[in-house]
């Protein structure tokens, strides 16, 4: 009897193994699984941020408008514009991972021209900190090239708003009055005040690409 | 085995060396022809392969350079390194296309012309050529140094998996989906 159980001994051992990797290897999967819900997940959340911030800088800029704040109504227009083409590029992304784009845009509170400054300035710091930075490590450890594109070209974007915005904010005053043009590349979304380069410093798009906005 | 190609993206790192390392060789030929009568032409048809190879690579050079910088990770600081980077880079390859023209031309011109250049005269030719010449590798060091910084002391990096790995496969870049946002934002 001894000797039987010492001589299945391994075949028991193996069989034991082979059930162990079989339990093991679904739950690998699962977890891929997981992550790649996640980079979708943070597309979705992106895509949302986007869509509600071009909605609530056209109502700042029309507020900026009512105030006689003319630059910075152009200023919130361009940018409007720039989340537009960051959630489009989110959504075509989204919708290569086999998913619907969809997004909550609710309407945003709309104070004096300079707390609306105020509020963009820290929505777009947070977005250029914290949220595309996050985001953006999870799609290169994901090795999502589309995902990482359309997340760094939203983020290059925003860094260039927060600057704008903190400009508009410390000299509030002499964004008075009349409209100016600022220009917004179709493909990327980065905002500028003057086109002063033959590419696009982050997409290398031809400038040409670039869209007037006032 | 043959290791795994990477994507578009993935390839600057593996093909940005070929343009330095022929367009900086091929001087030293046409330095010998001039020094080596003897073996003149054999030396200079080299040097004019190196030069053609070497431009081409510089072609490819810059479009998976701008593939890679489209997915590398940015700053203001990385932002600046990366955009003058990338002038100098098209200056390079412009540069060493005119160049390679013009040897081609001073290298054949007289063959199709049937009109050969005296050996002398030749040689200040390529002596004269060889000065702006040198205007082009300086541009190039200079692209391979704001490279060489993105790498080494900003730690930008590319992304490295095969096309086959790629997740999911197209590009975002090149195809706004207006009416996608347009409508959800509706």
């Amino acid at each position: 009897m001894k000797i039987l159980l010492q001589s299945i001994r391994l075949p028991i051992a193996l069989a034991l193994a082979v059930l162990a990797l079989h339990l093991v290897l679904p739950m690998t999967s699962f977890a891929q699984d997981q992550k790649a819900a996640t980079t979708l997940d943070n597309l979705q959340a992106a895509f949302n941020g986007e869509s509600n911030a071009h909605a609530k800088y056209l109502l700042f800029a029309a507020k900026a408008d009512e105030e006689g704040f003319g630059k910075v109504a152009s200023l919130f227009r361009a940018a409007a514009r720039a989340e537009q083409i960051h959630a489009a590029n989110h959504a075509s992304v989204i919708k290569q991972l086999g998913a619907t784009p969809t997004a909550d845009v609710k309407t945003a509170d709309v104070k004096s021209t300079k707390e609306n400054l105020q509020a963009a300035l820290a929505g777009e710091s947070y977005e250029r900190d914290t949220m595309y930075p996050e985001f953006l490590a999870l799609a290169r450890k994901e090795n999502n090239k589309d995902a990482l594109r359309t997340f760094n070209f939203a983020k290059s974007a925003e860094a260039e708003h927060a600057k704008l915005y903190q400009e508009a904010h410390n000299n509030l005053e002499s964004w008075k009055g009349d409209k100016m043009d600022f220009y917004v590349c179709a493909i990327c979304g980065n905002t500028v005040k003057s086109v002063g380069f033959e590419k696009c410093p982050v997409c290398f798009t031809s400038a040409d690409k670039y869209e007037k906005v006032s | 085995m043959f290791p795994p190609i990477p994507a578009w993206e993935g390839l600057h790192p593996l093909i940005i060396h070929f343009p330095i390392a022929l367009l900086i060789t091929a001087p030293v030929l046409v330095i010998a022809g001039i020094l080596f009568s003897n073996q003149r032409q054999g030396l200079f048809i080299a040097a004019f392969a190196l030069m053609l190879v070497g431009s081409i690579a510089s072609f490819v050079a810059v479009s998976t350079g701008e593939a890679a910088g489209e997915l590398a990770e940015r700053n203001d600081a990385v932002n600046v390194v990366i955009e003058e980077h990338e002038e100098l880079a098209e200056l390079t390859r412009t540069l060493f296309a005119l160049l390679t023209i013009v040897f081609g031309a001073i290298l054949f011109g007289p063959k199709l012309l049937k009109k050969e250049l005296a050996p002398g005269v030749l040689s200040i030719v390529m002596v004269a050529f060889l000065l702006f010449y040198s205007g082009g590798v300086l541009v190039l060091a200079n692209t391979a140094h704001q490279g060489g910084r993105l790498v080494h002391e900003f730690g930008v990096r590319a992304m490295m998996q095969t096309a086959a790995a790629s997740i999911p496969s197209g590009s975002v870049s090149h195809s706004n989906d207006q009416q996608a946002a347009d409508d959800d934002n509706d």
